[in-house]
């Protein structure tokens, strides 16, 4: 038979530009897809088209100046990211927070891995066709962005801690509502629980889709729940704690097989453990200041540091580089945990259908926000 | 399949729990509010719209140093008055450009006078208008009038008197020397 | 006026100008009635500005549709694009005109003699249906094809397969329905069903077949969980992406009318029909009972539209063939030898 005459069976390609603009891509990530029918031959995240030039921008301001920025990287998660900076500057500076000044950061950090964790479920829900979860998450998440409007201010760009501590002290009545809510939240999580967890359709969707296995997840360099759904035992605030993690009792729930199901199963427990985290901080609690003695001009000498925090998302690290007269980082390089995630996604959906590239997007829980910058 | 599995297959009890879950919110309370003839309430803390007190203003430029967008624009100069003898400072422009602003509210934690001279607790956040690049361009003046703005409902303008840490005015006016922001026992629940 | 002209041209037209008016103010009404219902069990209240309460929303709606930019895409073929609209609601309209509302009635001694409230009662009801619902399908595969556009033609494929494959165990359920009530004609089939209230209801002994029809039904219109090929998160809108205007509103009616078809099929052939549950109640209209029963499942229908997430496409075709099917095959077998046993018990 002729070379050039084509056989039933060849392959024909298509190629689909899925996105940027498309409710299903967390923002405006592009994917361009090589489809032959409906299965994914080749699937490449084209991203950049939400760079706002942070860290550059974080070249050009004194170090304080830089907090309000990092807020809007990941913006559904600003506590972390916030605490990811002045985590990495009390390190190159070498300050001690006092104690009272971590229990609040911790309480912060731990509310806001809940409400960035009821964002994922809604919008994973909501990829996946079950429409209703998006609401009631919502429901719990304002009262979430009402403890933090009381705290410092603002429901979503939080600016709420400072480079040796935490700006302003806890309201009068905060502790007992944070509580309150702290205490009525785990019948919330049942409620999405009985929802989806047993679901046969959304099992049908989620299980063995998007499997990753321990050894791929530790060498593409993923974090966050994407490597502990594989089974990796591995938290930031477990293997490098910081902020006091280490006098909280918590545990860090891991998965098996590595696929959505797992991931999601996950992401649940990690809900009800900062539950747990939030409601030994508010017991143990202490007194003092919430400000250690840092200088009005903050010069921090030749250095340069790399500290991370566990992000809702990720590890979250922060390289930073200060030269010796210079009140700016001289260079501040972000590692967000989306960024090294994404990289995942054509491996992972080679060979599989377009519905499963929607699953395996919100499975992997990226934020344009911090990929771009 | 043994039988057991298959009746569980064919009965799906897990998808009448959820159908349950769903029902059951038909008959619960909704969390609608009717905007715009009811609005919630901001907390005390919320970072709103600029309020300015010229006359309490030490022109010190801490806030236009300490804005991360660079957005506050003074310009000053000195003046000597004839009778003490002693330097002045006068306020010629102080202008905030608020299309710009991200409500961070690092010039309010700058300011250091009591009540605070530049304050963001003024509850308001209507702010939309038409036009951009004039409307949204506050200068002295309307800082203080607050010309253009919709207040929230209670909240008076800097130029009618508003208090930094009471803009609803709940409590009575009490004499300047008020402790400023960093007490907490002052704000009460939100 | 000659009795003939009276007896089959005035009165039918009468008959279609009311049902007509009755099913697309249902259909509307539906519209308005899932966003409100799908809003309470989302903890919200649905559209409440528009007229009292809200309810003035579907008339809102049905006037910015019609003055909406009719909107042709760059070659899309005109004719066929014109007309796949018209191919999938028209079917659907159709099939109300078999569908049995209620007894013949003299509406309360208003009528000189009874009048049935339904156009035609044909002896082979159930097969006309089933084949005038099956072009419907052309529809959808001619208006995605025609919006010249890679996602639109996926979605009206998928469609079309689907709605294909569900028809199958769907026809095998109401086999078994025939073979209960003996008879194609959906006034027999109520008819069957008189006898001691809800007792003698096609439910008890099909009750399976009721779930593989309300199933393969929920498929057939395109609803959640089948909804792939109009998920949003997906392909757009599927094969109604590139409509607009007039044109997609007669996509959104068509897709409510086969709700509503389906549920009244499922009805008279599950449910009683105009029967009331009460045995031996004359009391109230068989229209109500009909309406309200109707009603509930236009409910089921939001109801799993709020709940369920969405089956992908495979899996979808695997629970149509590997799952429905036997099962509808197998039920023919059991309520065939069911009947077998229970005719021979009463005679001997």
């Amino acid at each position: 038979m002729n070379d050039s005459t084509p056989s039933l069976f060849d392959v024909e390609e298509m190629e689909l530009s899925f996105g940027p603009q498309h409710p299903a891509t967390h923002g405006v990530l592009r994917v361009m897809l090589k489809l032959d029918g409906e299965k994914i031959l080749d699937a490449k995240p084209i991203i950049g088209y939400l760079h706002r030039g942070t860290e550059k921008l974080f070249e050009t301001m004194p170090f304080p100046q830089c907090l309000p920025h990092t807020d809007r990287m990941d913006y559904v998660a600003a506590a972390t990211n916030n605490q990811g900076f002045v985590v990495t500057m009390e390190k190159l500076l070498g300050i001690t927070i006092p104690p009272r000044a971590a229990y609040i950061r911790m309480l912060l950090a731990e509310l806001q891995r809940l409400a960035s964790h009821l964002v994922w479920l809604a919008t994973h829900a909501i990829d996946i066709g079950a429409m209703t979860p998006f609401f009631y998450t919502f429901r719990e998440r304002d009262a979430i962005l009402d403890l933090f409007e009381e705290y410092c201010g603002a429901r979503l760009t939080l600016n709420c801690m400072r480079i040796g501590g935490v700006p302003h002290e806890l309201p009068d009545g905060w502790t007992d509502r944070c509580a309150a809510f702290a205490n009525d939240f785990p019948r919330h999580i049942e409620e999405y629980e009985d929802l989806l967890t047993n679901n046969r359709i959304w099992k049908r969707r989620t299980v063995d889709v998007g499997v990753i296995s321990a050894e791929d997840a530790i060498e593409w360099g993923l974090t966050g729940p994407p490597l502990r759904g594989s089974g990796v035992k591995w938290d930031i605030r477990k293997v490098f704690p910081y902020d006091r993690y280490d006098e909280i009792d918590f545990e860090i729930p891991i998965g098996s097989n590595g696929d959505t199901y797992d991931r999601y199963l996950v992401r649940i427990e990690e809900m009800r453990q900062s539950v747990r985290i939030i409601q030994q901080c508010l017991i143990r609690l202490p007194g003092g200041p919430i400000m250690a003695k840092a200088p009005k001009v903050l010069r921090a000498g030749q250095g340069m540091v790399y500290a991370s925090v566990e992000a809702p998302k990720g590890e979250l690290g922060y390289f930073i580089v200060a030269t010796d007269k210079g009140t700016n980082p001289y260079r501040c390089h972000v590692r967000p945990p989306s960024f090294i995630n994404v990289q995942a996604l054509p491996e992972l959906v080679r060979g599989r259908l377009v519905a499963d590239l929607v699953a395996v997007i919100g499975t992997l829980d990226i934020v344009l926000g911090e990929i771009d910058r | 399949m043994s039988l057991a599995d298959f009746f569980a297959r064919l009965i799906p009890t897990d998808l009448f729990t959820g159908l349950g879950v769903t029902g059951g919110y038909l008959f619960r309370k909704k969390e609608t509010i009717q905007y715009p003839e009811q609005r919630m309430r901001p907390k005390d803390r919320f970072r709103g719209m600029f309020g300015y007190d010229e006359n309490r203003c030490i022109v010190c430029h801490l806030c236009a140093k300490a804005c991360p967008i660079d957005i506050i624009h003074i310009a000053d100069h000195d003046e000597r008055d004839p009778e003490t003898n002693k330097k002045k400072k006068v306020m010629d422009r102080y202008d905030i450009d608020v299309k710009r602003c991200m409500f961070c509210g690092l010039c309010s934690e700058a300011c250091p006078t009591t009540p605070k001279s530049i304050w963001l607790s003024t509850l308001t956040y209507e702010t939309a208008t038409y036009e951009r690049n004039t409307e949204l361009y506050f200068t002295k003046d309307r800082l203080m009038s607050w010309e253009g703005v919709q207040a929230f409902p209670g909240v008076p303008s800097p130029a009618q008197g508003q208090s930094p840490d009471d803009p609803l005015g709940r409590k009575p006016t009490q004499p300047s020397s008020a402790t400023g922001e960093g007490a907490a026992s002052g704000q009460g629940a939100g | 006026m000659p009795e003939a002209l009276l007896q089959f041209l005035v009165i039918p037209l009468v008959k279609i100008v009311v049902i007509l008016g009755v099913v697309l103010l249902v259909v509307a009404y539906a519209t308005f009635a899932e966003r409100k219902i799908l809003g309470y069990m989302q903890v919200r209240l649905g559209p409440n500005r528009v007229g009292p309460k809200g309810w003035l929303q579907p008339v809102a709606d049905g006037m910015k549709l019609l003055v909406k930019e009719d909107l042709v895409p760059d070659g899309a073929e005109r004719l066929v694009f014109m007309l796949a609209p018209c191919l999938i609601m028209a079917p659907a309209l159709l099939v109300f005109s078999v569908i049995p509302f209620a007894p013949p009635t003299d509406l309360f001694g208003l009528l000189p003699e009874p009048i049935a409230p339904y156009v035609a009662d044909i002896n082979i009801a159930i097969l006309f249906i089933l084949g005038i619902s099956s072009v419907g399908v052309y529809g959808v595969i001619l208006g995605g094809w025609s919006s010249n556009n890679k996602f639109s033609l996926m979605g009206g494929l998928r469609s079309a397969a689907q709605l294909i494959s569900y028809e199958v165990p769907m026809g095998f359920a109401v086999v078994a329905v025939l073979l209960m009530a003996r008879s194609l004609s959906l006034v027999d089939i109520v008819e069957a069903q008189r006898g001691f209230g809800f007792l003698t209801w096609f439910i008890f002994p099909g009750i399976l077949a009721f779930g593989i029809y309300f199933i393969c039904g929920v498929a057939e219109t395109n609803r959640n969980p089948f909804d792939l090929p109009e998920a949003e998160s997906e392909l757009v809108a599927g094969f109604h992406t590139e409509y607009s205007g007039m044109k997609f509103a007669l996509f959104f009616m068509a897709e409510y009318t086969n709700m509503t078809v389906v549920s009244s099929l499922a009805v008279i052939m599950f449910f009683g029909g105009w029967l009331s549950p009460i045995p031996g109640d004359d009391v109230v209209p068989g229209f109500l009972w009909f309406s309200a029963k109707v009603a509930l499942f236009l409910f089921a229908y939001i109801w799993f539209r709020a709940t369920f997430p969405r089956y992908r496409f495979d899996q979808l075709m695997q629970v149509g063939w590997k799952w429905l099917l036997p099962l509808s095959l197998a039920n023919v077998l059991v309520i065939g030898l069911g009947i077998l046993v229970f005719r021979n018990l009463l005679k001997g």
